[in-house]
C-alpha cells in the first residue's frame, strides 16, 4: 500500500524514534537501578507472571473502586491491548500487498474484535477525557506539596496521552472505513467501520487512496512520534504497572523490611529508596485513588500519597539524565516529595497500598523517610517523643510503670494464670491500651471473663509484657522496635504456650508477621477469632439475643492488613445482632486516625477521621444503636469522636467482647433453664482449634 | 569551647515510690533510675552550642547506682563527644549529699580543661539546687544559676537568667564558669535507640576514681515520710449559687468582711 518513499521515510523514523525511546528507557532503567535491594529476582517473575497477568487482564486491581471509570478504562485497555496485534498487521499491510478487509474466517473474527474494540476504546477514551476536563475530579489541595511542574504538567500530559489514544484508535478506525469504501461492500465483520464507510460511498478513488495513506500515518506513524515522549508521560504505566505487580516480592503487607542503609539509616534522598519504590513513580497513573482513600488527606492534613508519587515522577522527568548518571546533589525527599507535616500525618493504614491499581506502596516511602528523620535526631512532635521515651523506659506509651501493666487483672476471678509460671494453651498478649487505658480495662476484663466462662486455658505475661512495637516500627524507630521485640521474646521464652491470642490488632499484626524473624513460631489469633471459635463450638452459648442494629468498624491492621473480616461478623451474627455495614468496610475500611503513631501526636483543629467515621455510621439510620469495635485504640478514638460528632447517647461505642458477654451472661432468673439461641449456621470450619502452621508465604496484599 | 555537662540519675517518679522498712530512705526495689530532667536540659543547651560554634561536649557524672552508663551512652547518642564517670565505693548507706557531690565533682573536674560546666539547676530528689554554686566555689570560678538560654558571642556567652517574680536578666559570662541550667532553649532531643545501642557497643566511658567521701559530708536521714494530710480540706458541692452562699457564710463565720 505504501509508496517506496513512504516506506523509506517510515524506516528512517523507526530508527530515529526507536533510538530516542531506547535511550529514554535506558535512563529510566538506570534511575530505578539506583534504588536499594537490587532488581527483583527471576524466580519472583516466574512465580508471579501468570497469576498476576490474569489479574491484570481481568483488570481486577482497577475494579476495586470507581466502577464506571474502571469500565471505561477497561475498554481502552482491551482496545490498546488488541492493537498490539492490529498495529503489526497494519504495518504488514503497509509494506506487503495484502488486505484483511472483506475477509471472513479467522481474519473476519480478527476484524470483528478490532472493530468492536476500536469503537469501545474510542468511546471509553472520549468519556474519560470528558470526565477529566469537564467534571475535573483530580484536584490536589493547594496545601499539599506538589512540584510546580507537576501542577501544570498533569493535565497537559493527560491531554496529550488522551489525544494520542483518540487519534491512534480513531485514525485506524476511520482508515478501515476507507478500506471498506474501496471494496464498495458492507463488511459484516467490521460493522462500526462499515457505518462510517457509508459516508464515503461515492468518493473518488484518489480520495480513498489518500485517506488510506493519511489514516495509516496517523495511526502507525503517530506511535513512532509518541514513542520518545512515552518515557516522560504517565502512559508508561501500561508497561511499568504490570511489571510492578509481577515483580513485587511475596511479603505480607504487615511485614516491613528493615531500614535502608545508605551511609545513614532510612531515606533522605530519592536514591535511598528501594528499587521498587523508585519504580512506583513510573507506575503511577495519577488517578488519585489513594488520595481519595487516605484518612490524612480526607481530614485536611497536607498529605496526599498521590502527590508523593507524582512529585517523584516529575522530579525524575526533569532530572532524569543526571539522576540516572548517579548525581547525589539532589534535594532531600522532604523538599521535593513530601514535607515533614505530610510525613507525620500518615496513619500507616495502608489504604493507599490496598487501593492502588498499579501496585504502588507510597506508605513505605513515608516510613523510610521517618526512619531517616528519627535516626538523624530531627525534632519530633513533643507527644510522640514522650511516647517513645516512655516505651524505652516502661515499655508502654502511657508513662506508667511496667509493674502496673496487669493491674486490671486483679479484679478478675478466678485469677488469670501467669504464663511464665505454668504452661497454658493460649498466651494472651493483652496490649497497651487494653492494659493501661482506664476506659478500656473493663472490656479487657470482659474478655477475661469470656475466656474463663468458655474454659479456655490461657495466661498472660503480667508485668513482663511490653508493647509489641507495631506502631513504634511504623513511626520509624527501628532500634526501639528491636528492643521491644527482644524484651517480649525474652519474656515469652520463659512461658510455655501453643498459640497467642491478642486483644490488639496492631500487636496482632506485628506478632503474626514480624516476630517470626525473631523466632516466634506459634500461630497468632485475634480475640475475635477465638470468640468466633468458642461460639461455634458451643463453649460459649448465647442466651440473650443482642436485639439491636449494629455496625462494625474493621480495624485496619486486622481487616486490611490481615484480612480478618469474617470472624467478628460471625460473632455478631451468633449473638443475634443485626449488622448493617458502613459503606467502607472489610478491606476498604476507613482508618480511625490512630495508627502509625498518630495516636500520640497532636492533630487538633481538623475534621478527624474518627469523627467522619461516626458520621458515616450515622447514615445507617436512626435505629443504629451500637458502633462495634474490636480494637482497644478504636474504643479510645471513637469514645471521643462520638461526642465530637454529636451522637453521644444515640450511638454507643462498644467492644465486641462486651456484647458477647451481655449475650452469654445468664440473668439470675433464667439460670436454671437456659434457652440457647439457635446455633449459627455452619459457615466455615473452625480455624482456631490447635497450633496449625500459618501460611507464611500467603500474600495478603493482592 | 569545651563544655562539661554534669549529669545525675534520680528515681523515676513514674514508679510508685515506697519508703524502706527503716523509714529513712526510698525502698531501692521500687526505684528505677532516670536522668534528672534539668540535667537533660543542661545537655541540650550544650549540644545547641556545639551545633552553633562547634563546642566540645563532655558528659560527666558520679556513678552512685552502678547504672549511670545508660545515661552517658544516651548523652553520647544525642551528640556528646566524650563521657566520663566517677566511680568509687558508694554503698547504699552513703547518701551523697549535695556537698559531697560538689566535692567529688570538683576533684574530678580540676584536672580536666574546660570553659564552662553546665549543671542542671536542681534535681527532683533533693531540690536544694546547691551543687552548681558549691562546685563553682570549689573550682574557684564564677557561677550563674537558673539560666534559661546560653547564646555564644565571640568566645564569651550571653546568658538569660531568671529571677523571682518573672524578672529576667541578660548577662555576658566569660569562661571559665559554672552555669546552673533551668531550661534549654528547646526541649531535649530524642536519642534513637539504635544509636544508643551502637554507642554502648563502640564508645568507652573513662573512669575516674573517686576520692574519699568526707564523713562530715554524709547526711544522716532520721526519718523519711510521705506528706501527712491535715484533713482540713472541705469540698463544697452544689449549684454555683449554693457554693457561693456557702463560701460567703464561711467567710462571715471566720469574721472576714
Amino acid at each position: 500500500m505504501l509508496t517506496l518513499t513512504e516506506k523509506i521515510i517510515f524506516l528512517i523514523v523507526v530508527v530515529l524514534s526507536g533510538s530516542l525511546a531506547v535511550a529514554g528507557f535506558t535512563r529510566i532503567f538506570h534511575a530505578i537501578s539506583r534504588g536499594h535491594g537490587g532488581l527483583p529476582s527471576w524466580e519472583t517473575f516466574k512465580r508471579r507472571v501468570i497469576p498476576m497477568s490474569m489479574d491484570i487482564v481481568l483488570q481486577r486491581p482497577i475494579f476495586k473502586t470507581r466502577p464506571l471509570p474502571s469500565l471505561l478504562h477497561a475498554f481502552v485497555f482491551f482496545a490498546f491491548g488488541f492493537y498490539a496485534l492490529v498495529n503489526v498487521v497494519d504495518v504488514l499491510e503497509g509494506f506487503v500487498h495484502f488486505s484483511t478487509t472483506g475477509q471472513g474466517g479467522v481474519i473476519g473474527i480478527y476484524n470483528l474484535i478490532a472493530d468492536v474494540l476500536s469503537f469501545l476504546g474510542l468511546a471509553g477514551m472520549a468519556a474519560l477525557l470528558l470526565r477529566r476536563f469537564v467534571q475535573k475530579p483530580f484536584a490536589i489541595k493547594s496545601d499539599v506539596l506538589l512540584l510546580p511542574e507537576a501542577r501544570r504538567g498533569i493535565a497537559r500530559d493527560s491531554l496529550i496521552v488522551g489525544t494520542f489514544i483518540l487519534t491512534h484508535l480513531g485514525a485506524r478506525w476511520v482508515g478501515q472505513a476507507f478500506h471498506i469504501a474501496e471494496t464498495g461492500a458492507f463488511d459484516p465483520f467490521q460493522p462500526t467501520a462499515s457505518v462510517v464507510a457509508l459516508g464515503l460511498s461515492g468518493a473518488s478513488e484518489a480520495f480513498l487512496t489518500a485517506g488510506m495513506h493519511v489514516t495509516w500515518w496517523l495511526a502507525i506513524g503517530l506511535i513512532l512520534l509518541f514513542l520518545p515522549y512515552f518515557t516522560y508521560s504517565k502512559h508508561i504505566h501500561l508497561m511499568v504497572g504490570p511489571l510492578n505487580w509481577i515483580m513485587r516480592e511475596d511479603r505480607p503487607m504487615g511485614r516491613l523490611e528493615g531500614p535502608v542503609k545508605n551511609g545513614h539509616v532510612g531515606a533522605n534522598q530519592l536514591q535511598d529508596l528501594r528499587t521498587y519504590q523508585i519504580m512506583d513513580a513510573y507506575a503511577c497513573i495519577m488517578c488519585n485513588r489513594c488520595q481519595d482513600a487516605c484518612p490524612a488527606y480526607l481530614s485536611g492534613r497536607p498529605l496526599s500519597p498521590a502527590a508523593l508519587e507524582i512529585n517523584k515522577r516529575y522530579f525524575l522527568n526533569q532530572n532524569l539524565s543526571s539522576f540516572a548518571g548517579g548525581d547525589t546533589a539532589i534535594p532531600p525527599m522532604l523538599d521535593m516529595a513530601l514535607p515533614r507535616a505530610a510525613i507525620w500525618s500518615c496513619t500507616t493504614c495502608a489504604a493507599c497500598v490496598n487501593i492502588c491499581p498499579m501496585g504502588n506502596r507510597p506508605m513505605l516511602d513515608i516510613i523510610e523517610v521517618r526512619r531517616y528523620l528519627v535516626n538523624e535526631g530531627d525534632e519530633l512532635d513533643a507527644n510522640l517523643q514522650a511516647a517513645l521515651e516512655s516505651f524505652g523506659r516502661q515499655g508502654n506509651s502511657f508513662n506508667k510503670p511496667a509493674r502496673q501493666r496487669a493491674k486490671w487483672a486483679k479484679e478478675v476471678a478466678p485469677p488469670i494464670k501467669d504464663a511464665r509460671k505454668e504452661p497454658v494453651e493460649y498466651l494472651w498478649f493483652v496490649g497497651d491500651y487494653a492494659s493501661y487505658d482506664p476506659r478500656i480495662q473493663e472490656n479487657t476484663q470482659a474478655v477475661a471473663q469470656l475466656f474463663h466462662q468458655a474454659g479456655l486455658d490461657f495466661g498472660i505475661l503480667y508485668d513482663a509484657e511490653r508493647n509489641a512495637g507495631n506502631d513504634v516500627r511504623r513511626v520509624g524507630e527501628e532500634g526501639l522496635f528491636e528492643m521491644l521485640v527482644e524484651q517480649n521474646m525474652k519474656a515469652m521464652e520463659k512461658a510455655t504456650f501453643q498459640a497467642i491470642v491478642t486483644t490488639d490488632p496492631h500487636s496482632y499484626n506485628t506478632l503474626k508477621n514480624e516476630y517470626r524473624e525473631a523466632g516466634l513460631k506459634v500461630p497468632v489469633y485475634h480475640y475475635t477469632e477465638i470468640l468466633d471459635d468458642l461460639l461455634h463450638t458451643g463453649k460459649l452459648t448465647p442466651v440473650n439475643r443482642v436485639d439491636a442494629v449494629v455496625t462494625y468498624h474493621d480495624p485496619c491492621y486486622l481487616a486490611r492488613y490481615n484480612r480478618i473480616t469474617a470472624p467478628p461478623r460471625r460473632v455478631l451474627s451468633a449473638i443475634g445482632a443485626r449488622l448493617h455495614e458502613m459503606e467502607r468496610h472489610g478491606e476498604y475500611t476507613h482508618c480511625c486516625g490512630a495508627g502509625g503513631g498518630c495516636v500520640w501526636m497532636e492533630s487538633a483543629g481538623e475534621d478527624r477521621p474518627s469523627v467522619q467515621r461516626i458520621r458515616e455510621a450515622a447514615t445507617i439510620g436512626e435505629d443504629l444503636r451500637y458502633f462495634v469495635v474490636a480494637c482497644p485504640k478504636d474504643m479510645a478514638m471513637y469514645s471521643d469522636a462520638v461526642k465530637t460528632a454529636g451522637y453521644e447517647g444515640k450511638i454507643e461505642i462498644v467492644d465486641i467482647a462486651s456484647l458477647v458477654l451481655q449475650s452469654v451472661r445468664r440473668p439470675p432468673a433464667e439460670r436454671t433453664e437456659p434457652e440457647p439461641l439457635p446455633k449459627q449456621q455452619e459457615q466455615e470450619p473452625s480455624k482456631t482449634k490447635q497450633a496449625e502452621p500459618v501460611d507464611v508465604e500467603k500474600e495478603v496484599v493482592a | 569551647m569545651h563544655i562539661l555537662v554534669v549529669i545525675k540519675q534520680v528515681p523515676d517518679l513514674v514508679e510508685e515510690l515506697e519508703i524502706n522498712s527503716d523509714g529513712t530512705a526510698l525502698d531501692p526495689d521500687c526505684i528505677s533510675p532516670t536522668l534528672n530532667e534539668f540535667d537533660d536540659h543542661a545537655l541540650e543547651e550544650a549540644l545547641l552550642l556545639k551545633e552553633a560554634v562547634g563546642a566540645q561536649v563532655t558528659v560527666l557524672g558520679i556513678d552512685a547506682t552502678g547504672e549511670l552508663d545508660q545515661a552517658l551512652y544516651t548523652a553520647m547518642a544525642k551528640g556528646a563527644d566524650r563521657a566520663k564517670k566517677i566511680v568509687g565505693d558508694f554503698d547504699e548507706e552513703t547518701h551523697l549529699s549535695s556537698h559531697a557531690r560538689a566535692r567529688l565533682l570538683a576533684e574530678a573536674i580540676k584536672p580536666i580543661g574546660y570553659d564552662f560546666v553546665f549543671v542542671g539547676v536542681q534535681a527532683v530528689d533533693d531540690l536544694d539546687g546547691q551543687v552548681a554554686p558549691m562546685l563553682a566555689t570549689h573550682l574557684g570560678v564564677p557561677h550563674v544559676g537558673v539560666v534559661t538560654a546560653v547564646h555564644p558571642i565571640n568566645g564569651v556567652v550571653s546568658i538569660q537568667k531568671e529571677y523571682w517574680a518573672g524578672i529576667m536578666a541578660e548577662m555576658d559570662v566569660t569562661p571559665p564558669a559554672v552555669l546552673g541550667i533551668q531550661a534549654a532553649r528547646q526541649s531535649p532531643r530524642y536519642a534513637p535507640v539504635s544509636k544508643v545501642r551502637q554507642i554502648s557497643k563502640e564508645a568507652t566511658i573513662e573512669e575516674i576514681e573517686a576520692g574519699e567521701v568526707d564523713e562530715r559530708l554524709v547526711v544522716p536521714v532520721r526519718r523519711m515520710y510521705l506528706p501527712e494530710s491535715s484533713g482540713r480540706a472541705e469540698f463544697i458541692e452544689g449549684e454555683p449559687g449554693e457554693v457561693a452562699d456557702a463560701i460567703l457564710n464561711l467567710l462571715r463565720e471566720r469574721g472576714i468582711k
